[in-house]
């Protein structure tokens, strides 16, 4: 197992209260695969991620969890405890590269940095050829020239590419990639998910891809982690959980998608789109029973009462789902 | 039966950057239209010049048969028949009025007596699921989604024959941008309104658009029926848009 993190909980304290960001929320990944974390917005996606970078706002407070990375254990409620890997067993990818960019320095002397903090010994010239050697690895034409630029001179397609290259270039255990292609055209967006997912095959790391698009998901993660309202309500492989959702969120989350192939009816009457009527709960209180009882379209009486555990789908012990229907005969 | 928008042969430039070059785009009444393309393709340049608001190089554009014209008095006939959803809905509310005021105004270029105009603003709130508490709230006060729904109201009040919606649902979640759409069409279909979509999302403009054009670079790349244009591109890049897009496949072929 190369990533393990467990019973992850952050608070954040707000003028009006307390908001619960994340209740008890465990992902594995192994070496080498892709998890995709969904969920809408405002569920805790970013926040799992910055709690396992250490980026957390000054307002949050994580008060349980624990990250298994590469055998080493981190106790996260700890200040700074993942301090040890950032830049080197983690890397992260964000939705604005320029949040990984310093505008002030060209794209070339960023990439050395990385290097020489990687491996102080090795020298000027060996880093520059392997930096430039990185930027062709991420398809970023003319490598010499781009070296020599600023990220202001660079589209936003081709800056998330120098910062491809620059986790490329930290070799981490973990990648995490936060919407990494949200503000980019779909073409743009499938390229540069074939170079993080050359950057994975290439040095073997786990990825973290975390994103509010499904298409993405099915098309290039292994597994698959369902967050909403700060809680996992579902997770298992791919293939499994699209072939049968064990959480009804599950199941309208995948219907609310538009399938490209799917054609136009006629009838405009039948050119519905499905959606998920209500909203997210009040992250300072959380309601009894299943968090997700206010929204759901199958939910009895013991939803409001009792908090489901994670059960087995169909008897799949890598399947688990949050929801009391798979216990309720 | 004329178009509700004709453009023909629309050309643009912005200093050196071609933003819109040989643009011949025709918009049946009462249809839905849908503009695709990457960003910087052109298609809100495209948007404003529909609306009077941009002016061309060359070309023309008519609305219901007439000649766009420029000047203060055209602008105001004009937004009684072509009325704009803006991409960033929460930008083009004023931070400082209330969205009473904003509503108000519609009612002054109607030269109609506020209330009205209230009347029928209530009534279309009604009808867009937002409370009649927005009236009294600032735009910050209101959610992203609620934001929308806002300047759809506003669009509404004006009467308008035909709307043109920038990226209507950009930003908004996969579970509550059905909810929108869902409503765009009703309202279009009941009211027989002409609707333009520009959106990146091809699905989207697939399931409600009759015809839609893919540009790209300021230009048109292809045009015609979704039905042909997505199941049976004859271009090259509307191909490569097409594969490119990050689609879940039906349950029952996994
Ligand atoms: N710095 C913060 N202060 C207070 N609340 C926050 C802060 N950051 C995030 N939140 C809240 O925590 C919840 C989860 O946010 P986030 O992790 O950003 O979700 P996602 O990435 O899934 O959209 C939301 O309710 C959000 O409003
Ligand atoms: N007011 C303006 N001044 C200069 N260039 C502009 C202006 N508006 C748009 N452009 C340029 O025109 C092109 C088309 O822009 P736009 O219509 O906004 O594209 P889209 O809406 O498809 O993203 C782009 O290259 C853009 O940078
Ligand atoms: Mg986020
Ligand atoms: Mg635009």
């Amino acid at each position: 197992m190369a990533i393990s993190l467990r019973n992850l909980s952050v608070d954040y304290s707000l003028p009006i209260g307390t908001a619960h960001a994340l209740r008890d929320v465990s992902l594995d990944i192994q070496k080498g695969e892709m998890l995709g974390l969904v969920g809408e917005s405002g569920s805790g996606k970013s926040t799992v991620a910055f709690a396992l970078m250490g980026l957390l706002a000054n307002n949050a407070r994580v008060t349980s969890g624990t990250a298994t990375i590469e055998g080493r254990r981190f106790d996260l409620t700890r200040p700074n405890a993942t301090a040890p890997l950032r830049g080197r067993g983690m890397a992260m990818i964000f939705q604005d590269p320029m949040l990984s960019l310093n505008p002030v320095f060209t794209i070339g002397t960023q990439l050395i940095e990385v290097l020489r903090r990687r491996s102080p010994a090795s020298d000027r010239k060996t880093r520059m050829a392997q930096a430039e050697d990185a930027l062709a690895k991420v398809k970023l034409g003319n490598p010499k020239q781009r070296m020599e630029q600023y990220p202001h001179e660079l589209s936003g397609g081709m800056r998330q590419r120098v910062v491809i290259a620059m986790a490329l270039l930290s070799e981490p255990a973990l990648l995490i990639a936060d919407e990494p292609t949200t503000a980019l055209d779909v073409t743009v967006e499938a390229q540069i998910m074939r170079e993080i997912i050359g950057l994975r095959d290439r040095i073997g790391c786990a990825v973290l891809l975390i994103t509010h698009s499904l298409g993405l998901v099915t098309e290039h993660c292994d597994r698959i982690a369902v967050l909403y309202a700060g809680e996992r309500l579902e997770s298992g492989s791919v293939r499994d959980v699209q072939r049968q959702p064990g959480h009804p969120y599950t199941r309208m989350l995948f219907d609310c998608e538009v399938p490209i192939d799917r054609e136009r009816h006629a009838d405009a009457a039948q050119n519905r789109f499905t959606v998920i009527a209500g909203e997210l709960p009040d992250p300072r209180r959380r309601p009894p029973g299943c968090i997700f009882n206010g929204r759901c379209d199958v939910s009895f009486e013991d939803c409001a009462k009792v908090v489901p555990g994670d059960y087995p789908v169909a008897g799949n012990a890598a399947h688990a789902a949050r929801c009391l229907r798979l216990v309720t005969p | 039966m004329t178009d509700a928008i004709a453009v023909h042969d629309a050309q643009l430039r912005f200093g050196q950057t071609v933003a819109l070059e040989g643009v011949s785009v025709s918009v049946p009444q009462g249809t839905c239209f849908g503009i695709v393309g990457e960003s910087g393709s052109g298609k809100t340049t495209l948007m404003r010049a529909m609306l009077g608001l941009q002016r061309l190089d060359a070309g023309e554009i008519r609305i219901l048969g007439t000649p766009l014209q420029q000047g203060r008095a055209a602008l105001t006939r004009r937004a009684r028949i072509v009325q704009p959803i803006f991409q960033d809905p929460a930008a083009s509310l004023s931070p400082r009025s209330r969205i009473r005021t904003l509503m108000n105004e519609v009612g002054t270029v109607l030269k109609e007596p506020h209330a009205a105009t209230h009347e029928r603003l209530l009534v279309i709130l009604k009808r867009l699921g937002l409370p009649d508490s927005v009236i009294d709230k600032y735009p910050h006060e209101i959610s992203g989604g609620q934001a929308r729904r806002v300047a759809i109201a506003r669009a509404l009040l004006m009467k308008p024959s035909i709307l043109i919606a920038d990226e209507p649902t950009a930003g908004l979640d996969v579970s509550v941008q059905g909810d929108l759409l869902n409503l765009l069409q009703d309202i279009r279909r009941a009211q027989n309104i002409t609707l333009v979509v520009i959106s990146h999302n091809l699905a989207v403009v697939r399931l409600i658009a009759e015809n839609a054009v893919v540009m790209r670079a300021g230009k048109v790349v292809e045009i015609g029926e979704v039905g042909a244009l997505f199941g049976a591109p004859r271009e090259a890049y509307t191909k490569e848009l097409l594969a490119a897009w990050p689609s879940v496949t039906h349950a029952a072929s996994v």
